[in-house]
Parts: structure tokens; sequence; C-alpha cells
């Protein structure tokens, strides 16, 4: 339940808040401005705003497409991230969102065309290189699919352009529009996994590892490709044997055919933004682990990650070819 | 930890323009004038978790009425800070209560405070005046406060701990005329309840920041054994949190016995978490 919704005036009348705000039939609804009035605030807490966040909807004015960071990416040359959502309505304690945002209101903007224009801008800058974009960067592309409807609206742009990827990455068992529509062969439906005991202590408000393969195996089965992502790789008692039962788990549930790239990557924070989610949750178990900062960054230590990503790695080539498999450093 | 112990830890402070706004929330909490002069009236209850100041009327009295009742009280960041107060509407119920979600003043500066969640009160925006207004028309609560607290309270802490209550003493069928001390306490005492249970949700939120925010209780000691530059004392600080997560004080203790100096502290406590595996089937 969203108690409050703030609604930019510049986009109050616009068809997609309408539809959006007739969702949400009990909430009290607070014209503003700007929605960095209410977002990203100094003297906010964002745990404690984490526990009931209201929504605004706003217009984004610029930077509706950019370069994703080095070390993200499946393959291709270019890869550029949009995202139509800042926060996520998952709490995922490793999540680099808690750190980046002083604010756990959900932000949606609305005017989805002005990313359509600038994605086409962007596929006609880059003619001649393989490009892949990544939805929902600093959001969940789907945990709100039926309120914003996004991915039913950007599918169709891509439909035009099928030399172009576009990766869906999430948590969540939402499986509309994929269901109701022919897939498409540029279109990764790619979902973040980790061991089941990790999970339902960092994965708060997230749908089960188990519902998640079941959703995947679902969609595969409908031909949509998917993407697995392994990322964060957590430590601690029993991890090998932790990782082994899922990925033997995820491989013998899904036709292997359907499988389009399997990343992992390691748990990372930079240095400040690990202070912030520290003091945000002191006791989470989380941070008890070996983490060290090196060159600004907090990490497990690097003979770790290796042993990890090495191990992960290994198991997955039972079952597919070396080159469907990425390191993301990002 | 019991009840005393906890309400210790908890932090209130009320910044409240009348002595009649006043007295039954003083009565409630048990509050007592402080017995120091003091530039404007300052109460507080006996475990000192609960201080009220009256800041008189207007805009300028609320803003130094909250600032100096930070000072005195030494209010925490944590600390929940809470206005409540009569209001003329053009909307509202005469007699009931609201909570205020956005403030605008004359000169157009609009603000937008944090509410209780799940709250059944429900809520209203505050226009907050510098002269008393009598045209009601279109306006949902109207105070000469309120921005003014909410301005200055919001420099002392994070927005969720600010909290702004009105009840609709005024209003086009309700003259303000017809308001007197008595009524105005009538008003108050007919609210008591719902201003208690919005009260108490501030107290636990105030309480649950100071068990997360405040060192451990072992900091002090290691910090009076060996001797801590700055930096090393926020090591030291960041070390401890994540070590009372799976080790008791104990423990800590006997990992550091034998060290010589704070640094030898710090690596032995580095250590001990660069060597820890969670056990995430105990988690």
């Amino acid at each position: 339940m969203i108690e409050t919704i703030y609604i930019e005036k510049k986009i109050k009348n616009h068809p997609r808040t309408k539809s959006i705000l007739k969702k949400f039939k009990k909430s009290r609804f607070i014209e503003i401005d700007k929605y960095a009035e209410i977002f990203n605030k100094r003297n906010q807490n964002f745990r404690i705003q984490k526990a009931n966040p209201n929504l605004i909807l706003a217009h984004k004015n610029d930077g509706f497409v950019l370069r994703a960071p080095e070390g993200f990416g499946i393959g291709s040359s270019k890869n550029f991230y949009f995202s139509h959502m800042y926060n996520c309505i998952y709490d995922c304690r490793y999540c680099f969102l808690q750190g980046m945002f002083s604010s756990a209101n959900y932000v949606i903007f609305v005017n989805f065309e002005d990313f359509d224009a600038s994605i086409k801008n962007v596929i006609d800058q880059n003619i001649n290189s393989k490009i892949t974009f990544f939805s929902g960067y600093d959001c969940d592309s789907l945990a709100l699919e039926n309120v914003t409807g996004f991915a039913k609206h950007i599918l169709p742009l891509f439909q035009q352009y099928p030399e172009v990827d576009i990766e869906f990455r999430t948590k969540s068992i939402q499986r509309e529009p994929f269901m109701s529509i022919e897939p498409m062969k540029n279109v990764i439906m790619a979902y973040s996994l980790m061991p089941d005991l990790m999970s339902s202590s960092l994965d708060n408000k997230v749908p089960s590892i188990s519902k998640r393969i079941q959703v995947i195996s679902d969609l595969a089965l409908r031909g949509w490709k998917i993407g697995l992502r392994f990322d964060p790789l957590i430590h601690g008692e029993d991890w090998k044997s932790l990782y082994e039962n899922l990925l033997e788990k995820v491989y013998n549930s899904i036709p292997l055919e359907s499988i389009h790239s399997v990343s992992v990557g390691p748990l990372r924070f930079p240095k400040k933004m690990f202070k912030d989610i520290l003091k945000l949750y002191p006791d989470e178990p989380l941070f008890t682990s070996p983490l060290a900062s090196s060159k600004g960054v907090v990490s497990y230590d690097e003979k770790i990650e290796e042993e990890m990503s090495s191990f992960c790695k290994t198991l997955t080539l039972k079952y597919l070819d070396n080159s469907q498999i990425f390191r993301c450093y990002a | 930890m019991n009840k005393s112990e906890l309400l210790y830890k908890m932090s209130v402070r009320w910044v409240i323009a009348l002595k009649e706004e006043a007295k039954v929330i003083l009565d409630y909490y048990e509050m007592a004038l402080i017995n120091k002069k003091t530039l404007y009236p300052i109460y507080k209850n006996i475990e000192e978790t609960h201080w009220l100041i009256l800041s008189g009327i207007g805009r300028h009295n609320s803003a130094a009425a909250t600032s100096y009742l930070y000072t005195i009280s030494k209010a925490s960041k944590w600390t929940s800070w809470i206005n409540i107060g009569i209001a003329g509407s053009g909307k509202g119920d005469y007699g009931n209560i609201y909570l205020v979600d956005k403030i605008f003043n004359q000169n157009s500066y609009i603000t937008y405070p944090a509410t209780m969640p799940k709250s059944n009160l429900p809520k209203m925006s505050l226009l907050t005046t510098d002269i008393p207004i009598t045209d009601y028309s279109s306006k949902e609560l109207i105070d000469m406060e309120g921005s003014a607290f909410f301005d200055i309270a919001s420099k002392l802490t994070s927005k969720e701990f600010i909290c702004i209550m009105k009840i609709i003493s005024d209003g086009p069928e309700n003259n303000i005329k017809q308001l007197t001390k008595l009524r105005i306490i009538e008003l108050l005492k007919l609210n008591l309840t719902k201003i208690a249970q919005v009260v108490s949700y501030y107290e636990n939120l105030s309480e649950n920041e100071n068990q997360i925010k405040a060192k451990p209780d072992i900091f002090f000691k290691i910090s009076s054994n060996w001797h801590f530059s700055v930096t090393q004392s926020s090591q030291l600080e960041n070390l401890l949190r994540r070590l009372k997560v799976f080790c008791d004080n104990n423990e800590i203790m006997d990992l550091i016995k034998q060290c010589k100096s704070s640094s030898s502290v710090i690596n032995s406590l580095n250590n001990k978490i660069e060597t820890n595996k969670v056990n995430w089937s105990d988690v």
C-alpha cells in the first residue's frame, strides 16, 4: 500500500500518470513542482523510509540512456542502460541503491516516449557496433511492471531492431507481458540468483529462489532467452555446497538451449557507499564477512573472489559453453 | 532490558506556542517546569525523555524556541520533534486532529514533511502566515508557526523524526473570537488518545534509532584502556559494530587483552573479521 503519491505538476495530466493513479485509489495525492523537492534531499533516513516508501511520479528531463560502467556486459562491444524508475520495491542488503540514494521513495518517470527517442538515437549512432541495452539499472526492471507497464511499452521498439539486444534484469516473478506475446530473439530475461539460504536472509521482500526458478523455466519453455546472474557471489560457511546445489538445480530445471548467458560477479561496494550502508544496517551479518577496502572499493579478498568465480564457472562449464560465461566487475 | 531502561534511550522534544495548547500534554507526560532561568519556559519529565518548550506565537518565536530547546536539552540526531497546536481551517472538521504533510508560507516556499506511516489520522496541508487570517476559503489548515518549526527541526534531525499535528479550532462557522483558553484545553483533551498513539510511534522510532546508532558499550571500555587517534576511533567503532553481530563482549575482550597498543587492538579485531565465515543457516 502506497500511502502518498507525489505528482509533478508538469505531468499531472499525462495519460500514463492518470492510468497509474487509477491503481492507487486509497492513496493521498500531493502535487509538487519537481521530484527533487522530495527525493534525495539531505536529512532523510533511507532505512526508515524503506519501511513505508511513497511514490513520486515525475518527468525525466535528460540522461535517458547512459553508457554502462566498465565491466558490465554480456559480450557486446557497447553497453548502455536506462532506468524508467529510481529505487526498488525489494530490500536486498547488498544493493547499491541503499547507499546511492538518501531516499527510499520510488520515482517513476512517466515520459517513456523520451526514452524511446534516446534509445533510437543511440542505436542510430552505433549502427556498426553490437550493442546491448540494460533496462533497470537503478531499479528492478520488472518488479513494478503491473504499475508502470514499461516493459510492455518498450518491447515493440526493440522489435524494430532485432540486431540490438535488450536485457531485463530482475528478481521478480512477473510473467507479463512476456507470456502473452511472441518471444523475441534480442530480448534477454535475466534473473539474479543466489543460494536459497543466503537469499532468505539477504533478499528481503523478494520472491523465493524456487519461485524465480519456476518463472525462468516457464519463460524458457515459452521461448524467451534466459540470462542467469550469479551476482553478487556471497561468501560464508559451506558456500561451495550451497552454490553447487543452486547451480545444479538451475541447470537441471530449465532447457539449456534457452540460456543466453551466465554472469558471475563479486560483492563490491565503493568505500563511501559501504560506510553509509554499514551505518544504516550495522547489525547485518553480511557485513561481518571478510570484507576489506582496497583502492576505494570494499570487497572480499581477491583470493576469495577468484575462488568463488572459478568454482561457479567450472560447474557451469559442465552445461554451457565458455563463450556464454561472463565475469561482471561493475 | 527493562521498560525504564528503554525509555531512557528514547527522546522526544515538543515545541508548542501556547500554554493552553500544552497543558494536556504536560499533564499526560508528567512534565514540570525546569528549575533554571531560560529564555522560553521549558518543561521536562523526570526521565528527561520528554522536553517541551512554550515558544509563543509566530514564526520567529517558533524557530528560535526550537533551536533553543535543541541546545538546552542536548537533543540527539535521533530525537523526535513534535509541534502540536490549534489551527484555522476552511475545509476540515471542527475539533478534529490532522497530520501535516505539506507546508507553505506566504512567500510560496513549500516543504513536505514525512508523516507517521499507517496512521488513521487524516492528513492536510498547512499554510503558515505571519498575521492572523480570517479568510479561510480554500485553505486546509492555517497556523503561525508550523513552517518555521519544520525548517529548523529538519536541520536537527531526519525529516522522518518530525511531526506536526493540528487541531481545527476555528473556521468559517466557528469564529476565532469565540475561542477561549478553556476551549483550547478541551480540544486538546478530546484528541489526547490520538495524540498519544502518534507520539508512541515517534518514541519507538527514536528508541530504535538510538539502539542502532549508539556506539557499542564495549567501545567505551576499550577506548579507556588504549589511546586511539580520531581515525582509529572511527575504525574501532566500525569493527566493533560488525564484530558484536557474532561475538559477545567477553570474546572481544579476550581477543585484545594481550595488545600493547591501539594499532594492535585494531589489527586483532580486523583479523577476527577477516577469518569469519558467516553461517547462513544461523542467520
